[in-house]
């Protein structure tokens, strides 16, 4: 698994995600894990994200996907 | 907005606060989560105790209270009031200004200005501008600048986004004429735009009150609230300060010319431990420089956590002593701005509780 990923299992308690992964659909996921990944996208990799964006993204791939098109 | 100020200083700061506390644990019930959720969200945010006023006190209740305690322990005389600006969210009616009940409710005299500024997260710093604006006047020596919200009413308790966090609070600071201050810098931004991040919907003309908006619904994160309540986007105020808040505090630094590396305290508005943190990390700004432990023992009272968080954290030091701080409010508005001063040698710096 690469960082992010290591870092999103964290924040959503669980062992390891993967690409096709709903990110609604984890048991941990709420408003406040939402503001961790939030969180964690500007302090990590400075980038913002909104709740709404991220929730958009549906998949961990896709968030993945949004995170390498983003970084500078 | 770049402003600079000479000869003027604070001289006395004193915070008033409710008596009752309540604990994280006692609203848990309220909330539509598994309790080890809840409790997921006070470790990681940094909820724990917060105060709240009973149901019967408003606004100018607490700060006559304020104001005659001071006046009790000859900290003020109530003739040397030439201006009484008050910023609340929370005023007692929507017309007079709550600013002129308080000059009638104190007696005081005619021969002054009584101003009522609806700010929130923001307040103290507005305040400050506000009130060193009017010192250049000759015949203004002296404003008593008060902050003073009390939004658990206006809070829904079934609401885990904002309930945790919200404390009410008053604090009265004094502000005049130093023929030999130091410069004080400030700036000041405001986005209108994104007005509706932090707001509540119903109670002014626009929606007025009705049953309808008394009545509690369920959003997608499932929290209860009304339109009557107080409703934050609390992504877009999280990302709001991270992204402009830094650059606001280099902005002034470069203005003053001064080296952050030598301001002894940034003493900030406090909307959680957790946001706090995170910004003060984005900054490099050493966490023990920045106190961000308003929240879990007293609670945001929007503005008013600025004059807390010195209080709190220095209170008599400040007689004796003085510090270069940098203080800066960020929210309701948009509004977010700073101020670069230096804070000390004051007649009174504590806080009391509303009895």
């Amino acid at each position: 698994m690469n960082e992010f990923y290591e870092k999103l299992a964290e924040i959503l308690e669980v062992d390891e995600v993967h690409d096709d992964d709903i990110i609604t659909d984890f048991d941990q996921w709420d408003s406040l894990s939402a503001l961790s990944v939030i969180a964690m996208f500007d302090s990590d990799y400075g980038i913002t994200i909104s709740a709404e964006e991220l929730v958009n993204h549906k998949t961990v791939g896709a968030l993945n996907s949004f995170l390498n098109n983003n970084l500078k | 907005m770049n402003l600079k100020f000479q000869n003027k200083r604070i001289s006395g700061i004193l915070t008033v606060l409710p008596s009752k506390e309540m604990a994280f644990e006692d609203n848990i019930h309220n909330y539509n989560f598994l309790p080890q959720q809840s409790l997921k969200l006070k470790k990681v945010m940094g909820y724990d105790k917060h105060r709240v006023f009973e149901d019967n006190v408003c606004t100018s209740d607490v700060c006559v209270y304020g104001l005659e305690y001071l006046f009790d322990k000859n900290l003020l005389k109530k003739d040397d009031i030439d201006a009484l600006l008050l910023l609340t969210q929370s005023p007692d009616y929507l017309m007079p200004p709550t600013s002129s009940v308080i000059q009638g409710r104190l007696g005081l005299k005619q021969d002054m200005l009584c101003m009522d500024i609806m700010q929130g997260c923001a307040s103290f710093e507005v305040g400050l501008i506000t009130a060193f604006s009017l010192l250049e006047q000759d015949a203004i020596k002296k404003v008593v600048l008060l902050n003073a919200d009390i939004l658990s009413k206006k809070v829904s308790k079934r609401d885990r986004n904002s309930y945790p966090l919200i404390g009410d609070a008053a604090s009265v600071t004094i502000i005049e004429k130093e023929p030999d201050g130091q410069a004080i810098y400030a700036n000041i931004k405001m986005d209108g735009t994104n007005c509706n991040a932090l707001m509540i919907p119903a109670g002014g003309l626009r929606m007025p009150s009705t049953a309808e908006t008394a009545v509690l619904a369920e959003d997608e994160n499932g929290n209860f609230r009304a339109l009557d309540h107080l409703v934050m986007k609390g992504d877009a105020v999280f990302n709001f300060v991270q992204t402009e808040v830094p650059p606001m505090i280099e902005s002034l630094m470069a203005f003053a010319g001064f080296d952050i590396e030598l301001v002894d305290y940034f003493m900030f508005h406090q909307p959680n431990k957790f946001m706090l943190q995170k910004l003060a990390d984005k900054m490099k700004v050493p966490r023990e420089k920045m106190p961000c432990n308003i929240v879990e023992n007293f609670g945001n009272a929007s503005g008013v956590t600025v004059p807390t968080a010195i209080t709190f954290n220095l209170g008599e030091q400040l007689i004796d002593n003085s510090y270069m701080m940098c203080l800066a409010g960020f929210g309701v508005g948009l509004t977010w701005s700073s101020i670069l001063m230096r804070v000390g040698n004051l007649d009174f710096c504590k806080m009391i509780d509303y009895l």
